[in-house]
């Protein structure tokens, strides 16, 4: 690290030498030892025509070591007196002031001899750092150093000034998303946006800014804020703590922030979490976090507070992903070596973010080393994956790029002779390039692609694939307002087609196809307003499913149901108002438009009637373009945090969320071949409102957070199915719908340690989830119009994941989860037909299955730290499930030979080894 | 389409385990009413079967409805009665019903009166054939049809199987007891026996999504090669019936719910809703689907000799042949046991009798001793029966 900074330092020493060659001013050559400052003065002054001036009795204590080739004077003066109380001045006729505590000034007060308004007259040899001179503005690398910011002025003007800036990875020039800026003084406090970008409005005056960032060493800036300006602060990585839990990057946020029930967490803490197979997975993480069940180990799908998967809405880089999951949910769709962090919004979604009911999960993918090209590669069980990334154009120009593969082809031939045929197979690609056009203006452009095949017995093949693309354009207008103006293409699509019967040939296809555009401002009004408004819109293309022929035998008769189109849009504005210091409001609201679009045919109902096949009046047919209907709903947004003490605050929050777009799906779990479905004038958007309180409380210098959220949600237009409904290729889905109302409520309860040997998180659940589907216009009622337990209805939760460093090489990471057991449905009578025994069911979800538990354990081993080495390693061993119990995975009773068994399915039912290994290079 | 399926949930029993589960004892607060059966509207008789449902706990899973009147009612009031004729089975010969009418089921129980709706007439086209395919681990067994008036579309198929069993060795005498005799090996044969069994899946096809209305390969039953079936002579009667759509959804939804369920991509349970309503109680649930129409039917006979050679079923290798002889000394002895009253006439103090399988005499004496085995390595009739069924040939 000493070596970084001494990088660090010859660069600056590079800039001012450029400086200082332009005018033509000697360069000297010296080396000191332990020098005294007589010695310092005598040896500069017989190489330089300056004379020095300096009071012995001060300089008793000092001693110069510094090495120096071919540099001006007021170089060696600055290697030499940097970080120490002592001062330099130069005037212009070579006389050189050497002081203690304070610095001679070499000219004139303005003003001194005329009364001029010479605020803005450059008053000194210190750079300026003024918005005026962008290209200049500093990299601000050492903690002691006062910047000044703006144009200097004699006396300090009263009022405030907006500084602003970003912050970098020193190493790899990366944005640091999510550092807080923190000044003590005036107890304000900022966090950079995705683009290491922040904003602060401060008194004018001296400031102390505390810099924290994730994964970042801890640094300070001193800084003299005399207007409005600019400041580069680059952050040193934190290469001695590796492996450390670390929720937010904001360690004052768990009590400071406004909002309630958000999540980030780090690619280190993500990887530190043992997994099945031992893949990293970021998708997995969060079923740790409070609030987040699922209905089943290797499930696509998860569930925020009681909301169904469908109800997340999951970005990677700005882009829906609509199937986050590889191989059926075995594996995350997103590539470990490439994300750089996961934020999850469980309760105050931002007013940017819409359309979904329950949360929002943004993944965010690193930017490419902009300094110089490195790699990794990662060797596991059944995948492997590299990444490669560098400067295009250095320190402008980056790009990212990774890629995945599986080999999972030898664990099918382990399978019984039937399956010998059968492969798997799937990928995923990342290239994000980001470009700084100039200090005012960047693009980012991403793209995504994965990609899943499978293939049984030779037969059918079913394959999926997410694809996107996105352009982002940042453009700063001042330090107060910048705008994020993105546009994109996501694709979801999967295909099954099959041969095996050759007159029932068919291959059946589905797509969903939008093109977004969003526009999203932030305004920096003053250190009370943060004021946010924007657009968003996204046009849906989706081609709910085409059964035709395959092969030229087929008798398949083709089948297609009409392709939906529709518009979503959204405009937005939200204000982030501190009342005073210890109150703050964050408010806001969304306007949601939604058009339902032709071509289309709709069918029209009998008022009051059930939805079907005979109660249908006529039909519309809608012409291309044309709106057939529209919803528009706003949404409401209001959070507010009111500070106890430093370090106790309360918090609530309430919201109002609406959904377009419906995952069609009466399993359990989300099926790959479930298929969307739009809001039509039949099938009314969801919506959903949640109401949350919660109690946020720091201790030990906030390394020990600790929370206790409870919220209460309903939900309404969720949609059941009836009996016997048939999701795929219906050309009526109306029919088999049925509307469904939900409530849900719990309290969370989270205390995390984030710093020390020993780190990680506890977290406890209650939380209960009922549906209750009473329309008289369903035609059938479900437990007879009462409320009943969702399927991911789990009311005790808990976990612990913890992790203890040993030495900076071994860690160990403990993961422990316990849950009551989903509901199910269970027989309750049993009768003999068709030739078998056959079962009656229950009430729909009146029991449920065993109590899960699980404890997985894992050993970090980093290679050597040695800085210079061409590669570096690390390894990974564990265990997943290490007790090896039996978790229930789904129970069933089914007619084997015509007798009822009930049975219980267990997936890693026995201890799972596993090992990865890593090389960076 | 559900094959995937069929292979992660391999795969997930590869990485976990499926056990054996019994949930706590759930007990139904009432019995609902089973009505099973079709009404034929040929020449051919009409079986309706009643029963409850029975706790899934409780050891008896048949709980048959006996005293019901049940009759068969016309769209225009016609009425045709049937008859109990075992306890739970009601039938009717020949209805010979007009196609053209809609028909419902009437039933009284003791306490309450349930009523079907209306179900039009529906005829199963005739079966184009039964067909087998020989694969490497078993036989595939299919069958084929087709409407030329494109009207059928959903179908409905069962079968009964028979068989000839052999057993491990051939007899050729018997014991009445008191001494071993000659069998007669016209009347009392026990090697050969021919045994029978009727589906217990459900199987269903449509050829709704086709463009003509034709059947083709519709997978009836898979046979292992190792099965005991195929060892020497098959036959199977596959019957085939026409439904409507509603009786499809019907028996479909029966399927999902009771065959397959278990891997989470399955959709959940849900309720069974029949076309039979009580009158009095309409929210009661009953469980079945009364249909209406004539069974196609068509046999096929597979001897093991159009067989690949692995339809051999190895010998039970717990089948050991004794031989029990009327004297015999055992050694460091001077008394003769009579083994054969031992161990084979059971009056005589055998209590786990064998059965004699062949005589062990010198040249022109009587036996000195017989061989024998356990009646299950002898005696077919105990898993079958040793009279030919008249359809065989």
């Amino acid at each position: 690290m000493r070596k970084t900074y001494l990088i660090s330092l010859c660069f600056l020493f590079f800039l001012q030498t450029a400086l200082a060659q332009q005018k033509n001013i000697k360069l000297i050559s010296c080396n000191f030892q332990q020098a005294t400052i007589a010695q310092f003065a005598a040896d500069l002054e017989s190489k330089s025509s300056a004379h020095f001036y300096y009071d012995p009795t001060q300089f008793d204590s000092l001693r110069v070591t510094l090495q120096i080739t071919e540099q001006p004077l007021e170089s060696i003066l600055y290697a030499a007196f940097k970080n120490t109380n002592y001062h330099y001045a130069i005037t212009s006729s070579q006389q050189v002031f050497i002081t203690k505590g304070r610095q001679i000034k070499t000219d004139l007060a303005p003003g001194f001899i005329t009364i001029a308004t010479a605020s803005n007259t450059q008053t000194s040899a210190v750079a300026d750092y003024t918005d005026d001179k962008d290209k200049n503005v500093p990299d601000a690398t050492t903690e002691n150093k006062l910047y000044e910011i703006g144009t200097r002025t004699n006396t300090i003007k009263p009022g405030n000034a907006t500084l602003s800036g970003y912050v970098r990875d020193i190493k790899s020039g990366e944005a640091v998303v999510g550092a807080s800026i923190y000044v003590a003084n005036t107890k304000t406090g900022v966090a950079t946006d995705q683009f290491g970008y922040f904003t602060i409005t401060l008194p004018r005056g001296r400031h102390t800014l505390n810099v924290r960032g994730l994964g970042m060493r801890d640094t300070r800036r001193q800084t003299v804020l005399y207007n409005d300006g600019k400041l580069i602060i680059e952050m040193q990585e934190q290469v001695n703590s590796l492996k450390e839990v670390k929720i937010s990057a904001d360690k004052v946020a768990n009590v400071r922030s406004v909002e309630l029930g958000v999540t980030r967490l780090d690619i280190k803490n993500i990887k530190q979490i043992p997994t099945a197979f031992g893949e990293t997975d970021v998708l997995k993480v969060i079923l740790t976090l409070p609030g987040v069940t699922s209905v089943g180990e290797a499930t696509t799908g998860f569930n925020v507070r009681g909301g169904s998967a469908d109800e997340n809405l999951i970005l990677l880089n700005g882009a829906t992903i609509y199937n986050p999951a590889h191989f059926f949910g075995f594996f995350a769709a997103f590539n470990p070596d490439i994300v750089k962090d996961i934020e999850l919004y469980k309760s105050s979604i931002p007013e940017k973010f819409g359309g979904r009911l329950s949360s929002v999960l943004e993944v965010t993918n690193r930017e490419g080393n902009k300094k110089i090209f490195t790699g990794s590669a990662g060797i596991g069980l059944l995948t492997s994956r590299i990444n490669v990334e560098g400067p295009i154009i250095k320190d402008k120009t980056s790009f990212i790029f990774g890629a995945r593969t599986t080999y999972s082809n030898w664990l099918l031939n382990l399978l019984p002779d039937a399956y010998k045929h059968s492969s798997a197979s799937f990928y995923d690609v990342n290239l994000d390039i980001s470009h700084q056009i100039n200090d005012k203006n960047n693009i980012y452009l991403s793209s995504y692609i994965s990609n899943d095949k499978f293939k049984l017995n030779s037969d059918t093949t079913y394959s999926y694939s997410n694809k996107s693309v996105s352009l982002k354009w940042k453009h700063n207008y001042s330090t107060k307002l910048f705008s994020l103006i993105s546009g994109g293409f996501d694709r979801y699509q999967y295909d099954i087609n099959s041969t095996a019967n050759p007159v029932n040939g068919y291959d059946l296809a589905f797509n969903i196809n939008q093109s977004n555009f969003k526009a999203d401002f932030t305004y920096y009004l003053n250190n009370k307003h943060t004021i946010d408004f924007g657009l968003n819109s996204i046009l849906y293309n989706i081609n709910p499913g085409t059964f035709e022929p395959l092969g030229a035998q087929s008798l398949v008769l083709p089948q297609v149901v009409a392709p939906e189109q529709a518009l979503e849009s959204a405009l937005y504005l939200g204000d982030k108002y501190d009342v005073s210091t210890n109150f703050s409001i964050s408010a806001g609201v969304r306007f949601n438009i939604y058009n339902y679009l032709g071509p289309q045919t709709v069918d029209n109902y009998a008022p009051n009637l059930p939805r079907e096949p005979g109660n249908v009046l006529d039909s519309t047919a809608f012409s291309k373009g044309h709106i057939i209907n529209t919803y528009a709903a706003p949404d409401i947004r209001l959070s507010a945090r009111y500070l106890l003490n430093d370090n106790l605050s309360v918090k609530a929050g309430y919201n109002t969320l609406h959904q377009y777009i419906h995952l069609l799906s009466n399993s359990t779990s989300i099926s790959p071949t479930d298929v969307y479905k739009l809001s039509d004038p039949n099938i009314k958007p969801e919506s959903g409102d949640q109401v949350s309180l919660g109690l946020f409380q720091n201790a030990k210098q906030n390394t020990i957070e600790m929370s206790v959220e409870v919220y209460y949600k309903r939900l309404r237009n969720y949609l059941d199915y009836k009996s016997g409904a048939v999701l795929l290729l219906n050309q009526h889905i109306e029919q088999d719908v049925i509307n469904t109302k939900g409530k849900a409520y719990g309290a969370e309860f989270l205390l995390k340690k984030t710093a020390g040997k020993l780190n990680g998180w506890i977290s406890y659940t209650y939380s209960r989830t009922f549906l209750k589907q009473d329309d008289p216009n369903a035609g059938e009622l479900i437990n007879e119009g009462n409320w009943y337990p969702a399927n991911y209805d789990k009311p005790h939760s808990f976990n612990f994941t913890g992790n203890y460093r040993f030495t900076h090489r071994y860690s160990v990471s403990l993961d422990v989860a316990y849950s009551t057991g989903r509901p199910i449905t269970l027989p309750i009578a049993k009768y003999e037909y068709a030739g078998s025994e056959r079962v009656f069911y229950s009430d729909r979800n009146a029991y449920r299955i065993p109590d899960y538990f699980r404890s997985d354990f894992s050993i970090n081993i980093e290679g050597n730290h040695r800085v210079h080495q061409k590669t570096h390693n690390s390894w990974t061993v564990g265990v997943y499930n290490l007790t090896g119990r039996q978790n229930a995975y789904s129970t069933f009773f089914t007619e084997q030979s015509g007798v009822i068994s009930g049975y219980k399915l267990s997936i890693f039912a026995s201890p799972i080894p596993f090992i990865n290994y890593n090389i960076r290079f | 389409m559900r094959n995937w399926k069929t292979s992660i949930f391999i795969l997930i029993l590869f990485t976990g385990c499926k056990k054996l589960y019994n949930p706590p004892t759930i007990t139904a607060p009432n019995s609902y009413l089973v009505v099973e059966g079709v009404v034929n509207s040929g020449s051919d008789t009409t079986i309706i079967k009643l029963s409850h449902t029975v706790n899934i706990a409780s050891n008896i899973t048949l709980n048959p409805v006996n005293g019901a009147v049940l009759t068969v009612e016309s769209d225009q009031s016609a009425v045709y009665a049937l008859s109990e004729t075992q306890i739970g089975v009601y039938k009717a010969y020949g209805l010979n019903l007009d196609k053209n009418r809609k028909y419902r089921l009437r039933i009284k129980t003791a306490n309450e009166e349930y009523l079907s709706d209306f179900v039009p007439v529906e005829n199963s086209p005739p079966i184009d054939s039964v067909n087998f395919a020989i694969r490497s681990d078993g036989l595939n067994i299919y069958s084929n049809t087709h409407d030329a008036n494109n009207n059928t579309k959903y179908y409905r198929w069962d079968y009964q199987e028979t068989w000839i069993i052999h057993s491990q060795f051939d007899s050729f005498f018997k014991s009445n007891g008191d001494t071993v005799l000659a069998r007669d090996y016209t009347t009392d044969q026990i090697y050969t026996c021919w045994t029978s069994t009727a589906s217990s899946t459900i199987i269903l096809n449509s050829s709704a999504k086709l463009a003509s209305d034709v059947i083709v390969n519709n997978p009836i039953i898979f046979i292992p090669s190792s099965s005991e079936k195929l060892s020497s002579k098959y036959s199977i009667l596959v019957k085939q019936y026409a439904l409507t759509g509603e009786a499809y959804s019907f028996w479909q939804n029966l399927k999902k719910n009771t065959e397959q369920l278990g891997s989470i991509f399955d959709a959940q349970p849900s309720q069974i809703n029949g076309n039979i309503h009580s009158t009095t109680n309409p929210s009661e649930p009953v469980i079945g689907y009364v249909s209406v129409g004539s069974v196609a039917s068509a046999r096929i006979f597979i001897a093991n000799q159009q067989l690949p050679a692995w339809a051999d079923t190895p010998n039970d290798p717990t089948c050991k042949l004794d031989t029990f002889y009327y004297a015999y000394t055992p050694k460091g002895s001077t008394i003769p046991i009579n083994q054969v009253d031992q161990h084979i006439n059971y009056n005589k103090g055998a209590t786990y009798p064998e059965i004699p399988v062949q005589a062990i005499s010198p040249p022109g004496s009587p036996p000195i001793a017989y061989t024998a085995s356990e009646p299950s390595c002898v005696d077919c009739t105990l898993r079958g029966t040793n009279k030919q069924p008249s359809f065989w040939k």
